[in-house]
């Protein structure tokens, strides 16, 4: 099996038959769904998305600290589906995804992933 | 005019300071993460009070694909090129710092409607010369140089790319990147063959966000450096430590034979003042200190993040803005050890000071300056970049930015915002939009140095 079927929450449940092997914002963008997007390597945040269900392989984003990916979001731009997935996708997705960081602090496991401190495994 | 050859701009800066009142401004507004799926645009405003469309857009140019993120523009040619007459002020270089394309604008063949005349693909750059995310843009005399914050995959510290004066790439200028960290702004005082760059961070750092954890984790600059210009490699570091954090916009005085410039540092919100002594050493202090401002329900106190500085054409005044308390300051720096200060306003900001301003509700703060070659008219832009924006401003997806005028006074110092001067980006045809960086068509007292 090659495909997989993004389905767009947002988007009265529109859903699209995508390769796994391509990014999903230039599988989206090809089926003529209108997203935003940015810098096209990870690196940027601007093509954020909420994966409601499924999975994702996004190692090459560069964007999310873990807070953020906790949250459920992925970037578009370098994700590849590895499942069916729901997604919600433009700024209407994106309540979760800025903070004001004087008002809300990240704590040291929520920072991006290669400054993180991992929480202590309970034993 | 009474300029005696006929290359652009001006043979000093006292004579640009006599230069006509400008009556067009070049400001880009973007769409770029605010949800409206439209490119980002150069918009050509109407300043001149005898006009009927004063205080107006006039022309909107819009990009040519989405998600850009215009943000800083510069010329292709300067007062450097004053004594070129084969040189023409002409075309202003609009980078989109997310895509890395850059676009070369027409504003000469009509000025009040300027057209795409190129673009050089991002893409392209990336390829040849393993840069990304644009920056600042000076002319060289006649080629141009780029300040490029990353690499191809956003990681710092990026490098120069340079550009020849028919917009082909060159490639990359500097010779060495020496143990520099991060890229931001650029300046260069040719006579004494130095050029000052400072530090923000790596596109994949800054661009997501401002994550103030990654600050102590060393993920954000405190260092400026001192270039050898002729040589085109850094030559002297100086470590700015918490007095420097996050160093933004560099400015020399525009006096060609003055070594004084400053710095602000956006973070620790301090002015950093440099100088070369008599023995011919640079030497740095701090001349201005803004403290945070604590707020009633928040657990970390604001600081007001001087997101740029400008000097006047005289190198008499400063002006800096905190981006989140939302004021604009003037200091008077004739002597640049003792910075005096000489005037303030509010405009938007954190600190509630002044929400609304001529009937607009300001959201966002004081962000980018462009001052009048006189010295007497300030325009301020209030978004300072999409996602960061979000974080701070979130009400300016629903308002967008605005753009006001400030009256200053030159001789006992002093400023006022005028009250008949405002540009609602909330209003824009295809939605609130976010404006950022202003050029003037005659430069400006940001896009000319003197060699």
């Amino acid at each position: 099996m090659t495909n997989f079927t993004i389905t767009l929450a947002n988007q009265g449940g529109a859903a699209f038959d995508v390769d796994r092997r391509k990014p999903l914002l230039q599988s989206l963008r090809e089926q003529g769904v209108d997203l935003p997007y940015g810098c096209k390597y990870g690196g940027c945040i601007t093509c954020a998305a909420k994966i409601i269900s499924g999975k994702v392989d996004q190692k090459a984003q560069r964007a999310l600290n873990n807070r953020q990916i906790n949250n459920g979001y992925i970037i578009l731009c370098v994700a590849r589906p590895m499942s069916d997935c729901t997604l919600e996708v433009g700024v209407e997705s994106h309540d979760k995804l800025y903070r004001n960081p004087f008002l809300d602090p990240l704590a040291a496991h929520e920072l991006k992933a290669d400054i993180a401190t991992p929480l202590e495994d309970k034993k | 005019m009474t300029n005696h050859c006929c290359g652009p701009g001006y043979a000093s800066p006292a004579e640009a300071m006599t230069a006509p009142r400008e009556k067009l401004l070049y400001t880009i507004a973007i769409y770029t993460g605010t949800g409206i799926q439209k490119p980002d645009y150069l918009c050509t405003i109407d300043v001149d009070p005898e006009s009927p469309t004063y205080s107006q857009v006039i022309s909107r140019l819009q990009m040519p694909g989405i998600g850009d993120e215009l943000h800083h523009s510069g010329w292709n040619a300067c007062s450097s090129c004053h004594g070129d007459a084969s040189m023409e002020r002409k075309y202003l270089i609009v980078p989109g710092v997310r895509s890395s394309n850059l676009h070369i604008v027409d504003c000469g063949t009509d000025p009040r409607n300027p057209t795409l005349f190129k673009v050089i693909d991002g893409a392209e750059i990336k390829a040849r010369t393993n840069l990304s995310a644009p920056h600042t843009v000076h002319c060289l005399g006649s080629d141009i140089i780029v300040s490029m914050l990353g690499d191809a995959q956003g990681n710092a510290p990026g490098g120069y790319l340079q550009l020849s004066k028919e917009f082909e790439i060159v490639g990359r200028w500097e010779n060495s990147m020496g143990s520099i960290k991060f890229g931001y702004d650029f300046w260069y005082q040719p006579r004494h063959n130095v050029m000052v760059s400072s530090e923000w961070a790596a596109p994949n750092t800054f661009m997501p966000g401002f994550d103030l954890e990654e600050v102590g984790h060393l993920k954000y600059g405190r260092e400026i450096h001192f270039w050898d210009f002729e040589k085109k490699e850094p030559k002297h570091t100086f470590y700015l430590g918490e007095d420097g954090l996050i160093p933004l916009e560099v400015r020399f005085h525009h006096n060609p034979d003055s070594s004084h410039g400053f710095v602000g540092a956006a973070l620790s919100a301090n002015i950093i003042h440099w100088w070369k002594d008599a023995a011919g050493d640079w030497q740095w202090e701090k001349i201005i200190d803004v403290g945070n401002e604590p707020h009633p329900e928040w657990p970390i106190p604001i600081p007001g993040v001087i997101s740029v500085i400008l000097l006047s054409m005289d190198d008499r005044y400063l002006y800096l803005c905190n981006w989140l308390h939302g004021d604009i300051r003037q200091y008077d720096i004739s002597d640049p050890h003792n910075a005096k200060l000489t005037g303030q306003v509010w405009m938007g900001g954190l600190l509630g000071h002044a929400p609304e301003v001529n009937g607009v509700k300001v959201t966002g703060g004081p962000q980018m300056i462009q001052l009048s070659l006189d010295g007497k008219r300030l325009y301020v832009t209030t978004s300072l970049f999409s996602t960061w924006d979000n974080q701070f401003y979130p009400e300016i997806r629903t308002n967008g930015g605005c753009m006001l005028m400030v009256n200053c006074d030159t001789e006992n110092g002093g400023m006022e915002i005028d009250p008949l001067f405002v540009v609602d980006f909330g209003k824009e045809p295809n939605g609130p939009s976010r404006c950022h960086e202003t050029r003037y068509p005659g430069g400006d007292c940001t896009s000319d140095i003197w060699a």
